[in-house]
């Protein structure tokens, strides 16, 4: 099976499910799925003769990131897919390929990755009085300072470090200037770009900010 | 008449409008244009900016520079705080690596950014462009007080090989030229605390505002006159905190602008002064 077949294979059985597929060099292909379509993916891979390699396990503050490496005919591919670190759940495909077993067993035991239907949940490298929740490699969730954070989100929010009271917009009316600033959050197509720019630029991605809640990922200390 | 993008920044539109309409009252007595800079945002706040994401930050700095820069003019602010950020962001933008990744994210929202233009202070606008001789000449009301000159950090960010205490003593000059008597401190140059407070508000009135209000008592300071919003705003609200650990101070602080406007011959109710939380009216009556 050539690069572009595998990435074939990956949009034809995963869809929207598939985030990116990209060959990144010569024999190896990386794609990011999202975690829900793990399942159909191994599934299908088992369909090609898969070779099950490693699960890598990274915590980036914000995520954990898993990286299913697999052998496909000499190519390898590899699935990355990224647990929310407030809920860090995946499906468990050890039952469609069971080589993954002991590989899930340590990504959970060491950063704290969860594997639904998992058959075996035991510490594969831990002792087995280990600390329960407690896990090795897990970074603290990465989130800004409680002091800067309200500011942080409400420039991502409304484009400036706080919106404009009613209050102010009176006390500007009266006082004779337009009772909204020329400021993005005063005309709508301007308050769209910001939000745009904010997402492009990796606010979401690594500052963790999510657009959805108007919130920074996490939760105050 | 010559054209300047102002920047006001979030403060000022959203606690101090009394600074925006004086500066609209000065500009228009010097002939000068202000452009608005339609959909600005926060320039990002310096502090902050720096703990969110740097690229993000950047690319906020970038957009609104792109503003300006379309328009074909330079950034003017009147705000230090915003000057760190748009001035640290231009020059990080000088690096040809750092504008394309910036650009490309811009791109995605239909902007570029070239680098075209600059980033200057109210301070230094009027400071070299207008000059003290000129300012001297359109005081109408000399000001009768002794005023305190609070520079503020960032004024003293300063390009290599630049005198870091051109802009500072700019801002004096343009108080001195008003008439007003300048007390100075050795704490002048002390940061108001507006970062720390946010941190720890007790270390921060200790160390920072507590010893410059006592100072400016002993010398029969009347007001300080600041040239950004959030050092104004840090010692009006900070007067308010120190009644918690047994200080009172009752010391105007207002900012340059104001201080012109005034002695311009703009009447001190045209300007909205109310909105200070210091005596700022009180002071703005007895000394014109």
């Amino acid at each position: 099976m050539q690069e572009n077949q595998i990435i074939d294979l990956l949009k034809k059985t995963l869809s929207e499910m598939l985030l990116s597929a990209k060959i990144e060099r010569e024999r190896k292909v990386l794609a990011e799925i999202k975690p829900e379509g793990i399942r159909d993916a191994a599934s299908a891979l088992v369909r090609n003769d898969v070779r099950f390699i490693i699960i890598a396990a990274l915590d980036s503050g914000l995520d954990i990131e898993l990286l299913y490496h697999v052998d496909l005919a000499g190519r390898l591919l590899v699935l990355k897919t990224k647990l929310p670190k407030e809920a860090p759940e995946i499906d468990s495909i050890a039952d469609i390929i069971p080589g993954t077993e002991w590989a899930e067993r340590e990504a959970a035991e060491l950063v704290g990755a969860r594997f639904r239907n998992s058959p075996n949940q035991t510490h594969l490298v831990l002792k087995k009085d280990w600390e329960e929740g407690k896990f090795p490699l897990a970074k603290p969730f990465k989130r800004l300072p409680d002091v800067v954070a309200p500011v942080a989100e409400s420039i991502a929010t409304v484009g400036a470090t706080a919106p404009l009271t009613p209050l102010m917009q009176r006390k500007r009316e009266e006082a004779g200037l337009a009772s909204q600033p020329p400021l993005s959050y005063s005309i709508e197509s301007q308050m769209k770009e910001v939000h745009q720019l904010i997402e492009q630029s990796g606010f979401v991605q690594r500052g963790g900010y999510d657009p959805e809640r108007r919130k920074l990922r996490g939760v105050r200390k | 008449m010559k054209k300047y993008a102002i920047f006001w920044g979030c403060m000022i539109p959203q606690r101090l409008p009394s600074v925006e309409i004086a500066t609209r009252k000065v500009f228009e007595k010097l002939g000068l244009e202000i452009v608005e800079m339609e959909g600005y945002s926060c320039c990002p706040d310096p502090i902050v900016g720096r703990y969110m994401d740097r690229k993000t930050a950047l690319a906020i700095s970038a957009r609104n520079l792109a503003i300006a820069e379309k328009k074909g003019l330079d950034t003017v602010v009147l705000c230090n705080g915003c000057y760190e950020t748009l001035w640290e962001a231009r020059e990080d933008l000088e690096d040809k690596e750092q504008r394309k990744e910036v650009n490309s994210v811009l791109s995605k929202i239909g902007r570029t950014y070239e680098g075209k233009n600059k980033v200057r202070h109210i301070v230094e606008v009027l400071g070299d462009d207008i000059g003290v001789s000129e300012i001297k000449k359109l005081v109408k009301n000399p000001i009768k007080a002794k005023l305190a000159v609070h520079y503020g950090c960032h004024l003293f960010r300063a390009s290599e090989g630049e005198d870091m205490w051109r802009k500072p003593n700019q801002l004096t000059d343009l108080v001195a030229a008003t008439g007003a008597q300048i007390n100075r401190s050795k704490l002048d140059q002390i940061c108001c605390g507006f970062p720390t407070s946010h941190v720890n508000e007790e270390y921060s009135m200790n160390s920072n505002l507590m010893p410059k209000m006592e100072a400016y008592q002993q010398m029969g300071t009347e007001g300080v006159v600041v040239c950004c919003p959030a050092c104004n705003v840090q010692m009006e609200i900070g007067q308010m905190s120190l009644k918690k650990y047994g200080k009172k101070y009752s010391m105007p602080v207002f900012h340059l602008m104001e201080l012109l406007a005034l002695s311009f011959g703009v009447p001190p109710k045209e300007l909205s002064l109310g909105v200070h939380r210091s005596p700022v009216q009180q002071l703005a009556e007895r000394m014109v």
